[in-house]
């Protein structure tokens, strides 16, 4: 295999691999705020989203 | 002798990759010809397209960007004037880890006619406290902090304009930090009754990990290519957060900032042009600011901006179909319409092209050689951006990594961010946590 073909094949993975990581690097990020945003939600919020019934935690 | 060699390499560096453009094109025409399928004639021509496009904006915007240098360089009619009162506006919301630093740079200003007015917009940690330690009214000069129920970054900056005296306002970012001398620079251009606003530059302060350096050389470029071209029209289509300072009376004719968009910075922007009135950019006003230090972080940051960038346009989207009408509004929507949705697409429907041609045909070496072209133009834009802002010139290596990955994953998120856009998917505002490194 020359140089050339050499390189030529490791662009193509790296574009295949970097296509596929900004995709899932996209879904961590969702993922990730996605979390965020459960874990910052008041408990006034809570009772409003359950259209005000009663909410009941428990500690382990 | 060292700036002569530079030069020479940066000429060296473009007429290498303006050949490798005409051998790509070569290329294409070549596959056009084998092509056996429609499908394949007609992305061959697309692709096509989409590098004489690129290349075209290239070419354009380093054009506008030499004749802006030549021009700044020969004019001399920037006097100091220190008779306008600028009202500096700094809304604030959860900055405790940056607001000293900021408002030390606020503070330290060469211009001397200045309020500054501090809006903690509800701050839930120390910033009013810390703020409120800076209040100071020397008759000339002052500073007070004034808070409010949080209610969002344009509602605090409109809730600072209507209390401000100066006839220009200059609105920063909590998180930036201002060099001492970017009031009184900004300030010299609106001796021209058509300026409305004056952009100032901005600069990565934490280079220090290998995603900020990328950051800060794609801030570089885009400052110095991007906006430097679009000032020689006076049509800069965004003032940026971190620093901008505006003509009052033209933003209360437009109806000050918006509340309706994620990216109130940019709808003011074409608010303005719309009025006719011209934006200017001054590339030694500075404000410094904290990159993004992670991957997602920084994705956050694009997904805000393309959304909010979308929302402006589409706010505005009647100006789309005035060319003749309205043309100057019309091709600033244009323009900002191809970088926001066009070149992403464009990007990643050339990647996967290139990728399948290679994958079905074996020529995975027009794969290299379409990427080696698009580095070599990079780093020459690179190259040209740091020799005018005397920057370390190895910056211009990261742009190898910049055109193999950095690139493609924001670009990436961008579509991802278009395609949410386009079903309204619910956005919250997605503030960065910083880390206080402009201290």
């Amino acid at each position: 295999m020359n140089l050339l073909s050499f390189l030529s094949m490791l662009i193509l993975a790296i574009t295949l691999l970097t296509m596929v990581f900004g995709v899932i690097a996209y879904f961590l990020y969702k993922a990730r705020e996605k979390k965020k945003s459960v874990d910052s939600i008041t408990y006034d919020q809570a009772l409003e989203e359950e259209n005000r019934d009663l909410l009941f935690f428990v500690k382990d | 002798m060292v700036g002569v060699l530079q030069k020479i390499l940066f000429l060296f560096v473009m007429i290498a990759g303006l050949w490798l453009t005409y051998y790509s094109v070569n290329n294409l025409q070549q596959i056009y010809i084998e092509a056996t399928s429609a499908f394949m004639k007609f992305a061959v021509v697309l692709i096509f397209i989409f590098t004489m496009l690129i290349i075209t904006r290239y070419l354009i915007l380093m054009f506008f960007s030499i004749l802006q240098m030549i021009k700044r360089t020969a004019d001399d009619s920037l006097h100091i004037s220190t008779h306008d009162v600028v009202t500096i506006i700094v809304p604030a919301y959860n900055e405790e880890d940056v607001i000293i630093p900021s408002l030390n740079g606020v503070i330290n200003q060469t211009y001397p006619n200045i309020e500054i007015i501090v809006i903690d917009d509800g701050s839930k940690d120390r910033t009013y406290e810390l703020a409120k330690t800076f209040e100071f009214d020397d008759g000339e000069r002052s500073l007070k902090v004034i808070s409010k129920v949080n209610g969002g970054k344009s509602r605090a900056l409109n809730y600072g304009i209507e209390r401000a005296k100066g006839n220009l306002i200059c609105c920063v970012d909590a998180d930036s930090k201002l060099d001492s001398y970017a009031i009184e620079l900004l300030v010299q251009h609106f001796k021209d009754p058509q300026i409305a606003a004056v952009a100032g530059s901005i600069s990565v302060i934490n280079t220090d990990t290998f995603i900020t350096k990328l950051q800060a050389l794609e801030y570089i470029q885009g400052l110095n290519m991007v906006k430097n071209a679009q000032a020689y029209v006076k049509l800069v289509n965004i003032i940026p957060g971190p620093l901008g300072m505006f003509r009052k009376e033209a933003m209360k004719k437009v109806g000050y900032y918006a509340h309706d968009t994620f990216a109130e910075d940019c709808d003011l922007t074409l608010s303005l042009i719309a009025h006719g009135y011209k934006i200017e950019f001054e590339p030694d006003a500075v404000a410094y600011t904290e990159a993004p230090e992670n991957l997602l972080d920084l994705l956050k940051q694009r997904y805000r901006w393309t959304r909010g960038i979308l929302q402006a346009i589409k706010k505005n989207k009647s100006f789309l179909w005035q060319p003749l009408k309205k043309p100057t509004i019309s091709f600033v929507m244009w323009y900002m319409l191809f970088e926001s949705v066009f070149w992403p697409f464009m990007q990643i429907w050339g990647d996967i092209f290139m990728i399948t041609l290679a994958l079905t045909s074996g020529a995975s070496q027009f794969l290299l050689f379409w990427w080696i072209m698009f580095t070599v133009l990079d780093i020459a834009g690179a190259i040209y951006c740091l020799l005018i802002t005397k920057e370390k010139l190895s910056l211009a290596a990261y742009s190898i990594i910049y055109r193999l990955a950095f690139i493609t994953v924001i670009n990436i998120a961008k579509i991802f961010a278009t395609i949410e856009e386009w079903f309204n998917i619910k956005m919250g505002w997605g503030k960065l946590e910083r880390k206080g490194r402009i201290g």
